[in-house]
């Protein structure tokens, strides 16, 4: 595939782990904590001079917002048109390597009844025409993995605000560039996780908030999704891009749409943050197992050794003695479940798991007893989030994944027209993503722990408003 | 029980604060034990912005009210249990002298509002050397929202009693079992029927057989007026370990706070917790029809003790669904 940056060694399977390096890098206190907790450390790069942080800082008031999407395959596609019909917003300018996919988007959102978007495409660096306009707010990133950083960081230093795809980035080094170009631009990024605007979820949030939970202990989640049609699709993935990422990294990819939910419910960065990681996979049988039944010989997938776990599993510890567990498994035989699971000294909430309408169960002292489970309809009902409440109608109507992507882009509009603080900002995301390259760390080492870096250089202290926000309006559309 | 002694009431409307201060046995070490009329340091908590979600700021005074210099100042701060507290321990530089007041803040992290009624206790401790020499104090604050359930039947939440004839109702503990309501009438226990015990007189619920008649304790908070020496409930334990406390909350914004508990309704000891037994009636309804004949199904009485000198205005039941209480009355 042209274009595709190389992937750097720490995560090629049997890469040299740049223990040496970083512990050359590591400070006092990252020894001491290593040497405690027989952890790998992981730099924690000092702020720039001049750099300030991103907490709480606002939107600058957006009257409306300009979105400029890039990468426009089968998640840019949906969510292109869906940022063009929020009230309020507007796709000034679409953009993929191939300019049929820009047009087509552009056609789409025409029909809808919007003005048309400019066009980009034709190479790689089509979007860095594209980040030369004056009227893009906001840079929208749905492109393969390896391609985030990169766009990501020229939207930051264009002075863009970014909402992207996940993983944000899959370097260490990476996520803190992130971090800091934020910090230096003034821009904000978001890591574009939808399910923690899921409706349980951030139920989930509200009742462990509320104390429903008692002192929360611990928590699962996942992206646990039968991929494997897909990643042998020859349309689906442009250049089966996803399956390739299997045959040259053993990584937890995708873990963050469980991870952020439980993060946000433990308030990590807000109160709380995620200190070490230990990972563990299975064999990597699945993908070869499909291929073998399914697909033909002449496939070029053939080729192609998979080397990735099928389950790989990451437990989190954080600062307050809470464990996450955090599942990735898209190569198995499998319903599909994000897991979503909390649990405290009063009680326990599990997804994927009742018989409910809402898909969920609870068992929350002193409300019940006598060891069963219980649906979670009423207690959904009474912590539902005001963003459900306000525009669940039109999320169903509008968005994909049951609505969660119309609440994260109807939310981050609303964000940016009021200026607001972001319910997602920089540290989480890249405290999010950090088990990407993590998990590769510690699998190389044999399941070691590895530090998990402070993304807010000490901040994590500070009980800040996150997702579980205050009920706002979105200002009225002249 | 525990006491405490109110500093400030702001009324028991809609939004109610009361504020109670408690003081710690003196510590080891921490200098001679101050004379019972000598002034105690004082520990206030401010008033909680409960208008979440929100992270609202907290400060926590104390003053120095001993006859000595006060060092080594730590406070402590939580919230209800589950609520994230910033920071939950500090340290308070410098010494502080006789009549001195400092203070300490916290910020906490707010849900949303609840509807119907909730109570948000916030305690405060303060660690010391010098001062009154009793080595620590502390303080609560509890804020309430909402108004309590009007009496014990606005808050009946289980099906404790059947008729033989039709059992299926019943689900006293949690296994599709239930009294009697014939065996109970044959012990004395009819609806509406006067139940004396422990002094007080308690009635025995007034509805039909297979209606919710009992309350399984959830921490409900119930409306209750009068003045005495204890509260009596009436009922008995399902499983094991039907024991909590009951918070007795008064018109001056003080509360007493007691624990007790009940004999299982057939297999413990008639006085396990210090229970008194009241009825036993034979056998019990199953979801299949009246069986276990020959064994014990029982009701019993407990108390906590009153601030005699005061109104009652609420009790906050224990949160335990294991403590089933088919009613509750103030006795003398």
């Amino acid at each position: 595939m042209p274009g595709i940056p190389a992937v750097s060694r720490r995560l090629l399977l049997g890469g040299a782990l740049a223990t040496g390096a970083v512990a050359v890098g590591a400070g006092p206190a990252q020894a001491k904590s290593a040497a405690q907790g027989s952890a790998l450390p992981s730099p924690s790069p000092r702020r720039g001079k001049g750099q300030r942080p991103m907490f709480d800082v606002p939107f600058d008031i957006h009257e409306t917002v300009r979105v400029g999407v890039i990468g426009i395959g089968n998640r840019g596609s949906g969510m292109g048109e869906g940022w063009a019909v929020v009230p309020g917003c507007r796709v000034t300018a679409v953009c993929d390597i191939r300019e049929s996919r820009a047009k087509a988007l552009a056609d789409r959102i025409v029909a809808l009844g919007k003005p048309r978007p400019a066009e980009y495409g034709g190479s790689t660096d089509a979007y860095t025409t594209m980040l030369k306009r004056d009227d893009i707010d906001l840079v929208y990133i749905a492109t393969p993995w390896e391609f985030h950083h990169r766009q990501s960081r020229d939207a930051l230093l264009a002075g863009k605000h970014v909402v992207v795809e996940l993983p944000v980035a899959t370097e260490l080094d990476e996520l803190w560039d992130l971090v800091d170009t934020s910090e230096r631009t003034r821009r904000h990024l978001m890591l574009s996780e939808n399910c923690s605007y899921g409706r349980n979820e951030l139920a989930m949030l509200k009742m462990a908030h509320e104390g429903l939970f008692g002192d929360v202990t611990n928590g699962h989640g996942g992206y646990l999704h039968d991929l494997r049609d897909l990643l042998f699709s020859d349309t689906y993935y442009t250049d089966s891009w996803r399956r390739k990422w299997h045959t040259r990294s053993t990584a937890s990819f995708y873990a963050m749409h469980g991870l952020a939910p439980v993060a946000a419910a433990m308030d990590i960065n807000r109160g709380d943050r995620m200190t070490v990681l230990r990972a563990t996979a299975t064999e990597p049988k699945g993908l070869a197992d499909y291929r073998e039944r399914f697909i033909d010989r002449s496939h070029p997938s053939w080729k192609e050794t998979y080397v990735n776990g099928d389950l790989v599993t990451c437990l989190i510890d954080t600062a307050k003695g809470r464990v996450i567990r955090a599942e990735h498994d898209v190569s198995s035989p499998r319903p599909y479940s994000r897991i979503n699971s909390l649990a405290g000294s009063r009680g326990i909430f599990e997804d994927y798991a009742g018989t409910s309408s809402t898909g969920g169960r609870i068992y929350v002292e002193p409300d019940h007893s006598g060891h069963s489970w219980r649906d979670f309809d009423s207690y959904r009902k009474e912590f539902d989030h005001w963003l459900w409440r306000k525009i669940g109608d039109d999320a169903a109507n509008n968005g994909g994944h049951g609505g969660m992507d119309y609440v994260l882009q109807w939310r981050t509009v609303q964000l940016m027209r009021a200026g607001l603080v972001p319910d997602i900002d920089v540290y989480d995301s890249a405290a999010w993503c950090s088990p990407v390259p993590l998990s590769v760390k510690s699998l190389a080492a044999g399941g070691r722990p590895v530090e998990i870096p402070d993304f807010t250089r000490g901040s994590w202290v500070n009980l800040r408003m996150g997702l579980d926000s205050r009920e706002t309006d979105m200002p009225p559309v002249a | 029980m525990r006491t405490a002694r109110p500093l400030r009431f702001l009324g028991a409307t809609a939004l109610a604060t009361l504020v109670m201060i408690t003081f710690a046995p003196v510590a080891a070490g921490a200098g001679p034990a101050p004379e019972p009329s000598a002034p105690r340091t004082e520990v206030s908590v401010s008033s909680v912005d409960l208008d979440g979600p929100a992270v609202s700021t907290v400060k926590v005074t104390v003053k120095n009210t001993g006859p000595q210099r006060m060092r080594s100042l730590k406070v402590s701060f939580a919230g209800p249990v589950g609520w994230a507290v910033q920071p939950a321990l500090t340290s308070v530089p410098g010494t502080f002298g006789v009549g001195a007041t400092t203070a300490a803040e916290f910020r906490v992290q707010v849900p949303g509002k609840r509807e119907g009624f909730t109570l948000r206790t916030f305690t405060a401790t303060a660690t010391y050397a010098g001062g009154d020499g009793a080595g620590s104090a502390t303080a609560t604050r509890t804020e309430t929202n909402g108004a309590p359930l009007a009496n014990l039947a606005a808050a009946y939440n289980n099906v404790g009693i059947t008729d033989e004839g039709e059992t299926g109702p019943g689900d006293y503990d949690g296994e599709g079992n239930s009294f009697s309501a014939q065996k109970l009438a044959a012990a004395g226990l009819e609806p509406s029927g006067r139940v004396e015990a422990l002094g007080a007189e308690l009635e025995w619920p007034g509805v039909a057989p297979g209606a919710k008649d009992n309350v399984a304790g959830a921490g409900q908070a119930i409306a209750l007026s009068g003045r005495g020496g204890k509260l009596v409930f009436l009922g008995s334990g399902v499983t094991g370990g039907a024991t909590g406390t009951a918070t007795v909350y008064y018109t001056d914004g003080s509360s007493t706070s007691g624990s007790f508990g009940f004999p299982n309704w057939s297999f413990d000891p008639a006085d396990a917790h210090g229970a008194t037994l009241v009825a036993s009636t034979d056998g019990r309804n199953r979801p299949d029809g009246y069986g276990n004949a020959g064994i014990a199904y029982r009701v019993f009485a407990h108390s906590v003790a009153l601030d005699a000198t005061k109104q009652v205005e609420f009790v906050v039941l224990p949160s335990n669904r294991n403590v089933h209480i088919f009613d509750m009355a103030i006795a003398s």
